[in-house]
C-alpha cells in the first residue's frame, strides 16, 4: 500500500509530475534566452513558457471537420502521460536513487518514443496533408536516432555489468552507484564516444535546429502541430518540456553523475548546473549556429556518425 | 482578482505573430521577418514568436495591396485564426493600396474586406514603428478580451 503511495508522490511531485515540469520549462526558457544573448537579442522573459501555457488555456479548441476527433484529442494526453511516467524515473545523484532497481533504463528506452509516436497520430488524424509529410519525417528521424540511443544504452550497461561481475547491467541506481564509487563515465576513454554520440541524439530527440525537420515552420507550417491550438498545444508543449527534463536528467545519470557535497540541496543545485551545461553544449549553441537539415541528410547524418560512435564505444568496452 | 481574470491578463504577454503576405513586393516582409524585428530590435522581448500556423496565431500582421488573385485564399486564411484575434496593418499598400492605388488588380484597401485594429502606415515602416504596432495591438486584444488597459 505505502509502495503505491510513494510510486504516485513520484508520479505527480518528485522527480516526476511538478517538479520535472517547473524545471522543464525552466530549460525552455533559458534555452530561448541564451539563444537570444547569443544572437545580440534581449530574449524573453524567464517566465515566457508559463505566459504561452496560460494564453493557450484561454484560447479556443479548433477540431477540423474531416479530422478523426477520438485520436486528434487523445494523441496530446498520450504524448503528455508517457513523459510524465517517464520524469518519474530519472534519478537526480544525492538526492533520489530512482523508483525501482532493476531494468528501469530498459523501461525509459520503450517510452522515450512516446511523444514522438503521440505526434505522429495527432497529426495524421487532423487530416491536414501537412500532417501527413510531418507523419513520414518523424518517422524516418525516429528510425534513424533511436539505433544510437540502444548502441548507448548497451555500451553503459554492458561497462558496468562487466566491471562489476555480471553480464549488462539496467539498473539506474546500479549504473549510479557504481561511478559514484569509480569515477564518472563520462571521462571513462571508452565512453567518450558513446558521449560525444548522446550529445547528437539530444537535438534530434528534442527536434530542435537543425533536426526540426517534422515541424518546420517555414517549409510545412508546424507539420503535424498544424492544426492544434489551445489547451491541446499546451499539452504538446508541457510533454516536450518534461521530455528535455527526462533526456538530460538522463544524460547526467548515465555520463555525469558524480557528487559534491553529502548535502541534498547542494547536489539538487549540482544536477540542475549539469543539465543546464549539457542543454547549453548539445542544443543551444547548435540550434542558434545552424539551419534546418533536409530529411534525407539528417537520416544519412543519425545512421552514419552517432552510430558509428556509438558502436565504437560498444566495441570498446567489449575488447577491454 | 478571479483566475479567468488573472489567465486573461498573463495571456497578452505571450502574442504570437502570423505574417499573411497579401501581394505584397516583400519589402514589408523583409522588415518583418528578417531585418527589423527579429535580430536587431527584437519582438521576443515581448514575449513575441513567429508561428507558421494559423491556428496558433493571436496577432496577424499583414503586408501588400490585396490584389484580385490572392483575395480569397487571404480571406481562408484570415478566418482560420481562432478568435480573439489582433489584425494589423504593416505598410501603406494594406492601408490605402500605395502606389498601386486604384490598380486594376488591387481589391484593397483591406479594411474593406477584414476589420483591421492597428494601421503602421510607411514603405516599409521602420522597424520601430512595427514594434508600437505590436504593443499597441497588445493592448487592443486586452480590450477584446474584456479587460481594460
Amino acid at each position: 500500500m505505502s509502495e503505491t503511495l510513494y510510486a504516485i508522490l513520484h508520479m505527480t511531485l518528485f522527480p516526476g509530475g511538478l517538479f520535472a515540469l517547473t524545471l522543464g520549462l525552466f530549460y525552455k526558457a533559458l534555452d530561448r534566452r541564451v539563444e537570444a544573448r547569443l544572437q545580440r537579442r534581449v530574449g524573453p522573459p524567464l517566465i515566457q513558457p508559463w505566459l504561452d501555457i496560460a494564453k493557450l488555456c484561454t484560447k479556443e479548441t479548433l477540431i477540423p471537420r474531416t479530422a478523426c476527433k477520438s485520436v486528434f484529442l487523445a494523441a496530446p494526453v498520450v504524448g503528455f502521460a508517457g513523459m510524465a511516467v517517464c520524469a518519474a524515473f530519472i534519478p537526480v545523484p544525492g538526492v533520489f536513487g530512482g523508483l525501482y532497481n532493476m531494468g528501469d533504463l530498459l523501461v525509459l528506452f520503450y517510452l522515450l518514443p512516446i511523444p514522438a509516436i503521440a505526434m505522429m497520430l495527432g497529426g495524421s488524424a487532423s487530416s491536414s496533408p501537412f500532417g501527413a509529410v510531418g507523419f513520414s519525417r518523424e518517422m524516418l528521424l525516429m528510425l534513424a536516432y533511436e539505433m544510437p540511443l540502444l548502441m548507448i544504452l548497451l555500451a553503459v550497461a554492458m561497462l558496468i555489468g562487466s566491471q562489476s561481475g555480471g553480464t549488462a547491467e539496467f539498473s539506474l541506481l546500479k549504473i549510479i552507484d557504481w561511478q559514484l564509487a569509480e569515477g564518472s563515465l563520462g571521462f571513462h576513454p571508452a565512453m567518450i564516444p558513446a558521449l560525444v554520440a548522446y550529445l547528437m541524439f539530444l537535438p534530434g530527440t528534442m527536434g530542435v535546429v537543425p533536426f526540426d525537420i517534422p515541424e518546420a515552420e517555414t517549409e510545412i507550417i508546424e507539420g503535424p502541430l498544424l492544426e492544434y491550438g489551445g489547451p491541446l498545444l499546451a499539452l504538446y508543449q508541457m510533454g516536450s518540456a518534461l521530455k528535455t527534463f527526462v533526456v538530460l536528467g538522463l544524460g547526467v545519470a548515465l555520463f555525469f553523475p558524480g557528487l559534491i557535497s553529502d548535502y541534498w540541496p547542494v547536489n539538487l543545485l549540482w544536477f540542475l548546473a549539469k543539465c543546464v551545461g549539457l542543454m547549453l553544449v548539445s542544443l543551444t549553441l547548435v540550434k542558434s549556429a545552424t539551419g534546418r537539415f533536409r530529411i534525407d541528410q539528417a537520416f544519412r547524418f543519425y545512421v552514419t556518425v552517432p552510430t558509428a560512435l556509438a558502436l565504437c564505444s560498444l566495441l570498446l568496452v567489449w575488447a577491454l | 482578482m478571479s483566475l479567468d481574470t488573472l489567465l486573461k491578463k498573463l495571456s497578452v504577454r505571450s502574442p504570437w505573430l502570423f505574417r499573411i503576405n497579401a501581394g505584397s513586393c516583400n519589402g514589408c516582409d523583409v522588415e518583418l521577418a528578417t531585418t527589423a524585428c527579429i535580430p536587431r530590435y527584437d519582438v521576443e522581448r515581448f514575449g513575441c514568436r513567429y508561428c507558421g500556423s494559423p491556428r496558433h496565431a493571436d496577432i496577424v500582421l499583414i503586408t501588400g495591396p490585396l490584389t484580385t488573385r490572392v483575395r480569397d485564399r487571404v480571406l481562408t486564411v484570415w478566418n482560420e485564426i481562432p478568435e480573439p484575434k489582433v489584425t494589423v496593418a504593416v505598410g501603406i499598400c494594406p492601408i490605402s493600396g500605395g502606389v498601386f492605388r486604384e490598380g486594376y488588380s488591387i481589391e484593397g484597401p483591406i479594411s474593406r474586406h477584414i476589420p483591421v485594429d492597428v494601421n503602421v502606415p510607411g514603405c516599409p515602416p521602420r522597424p520601430q514603428a512595427i514594434l508600437e504596432g505590436v504593443v499597441l495591438a497588445k493592448q487592443i486584444w486586452l480590450k477584446k478580451l474584456g479587460l481594460e488597459v
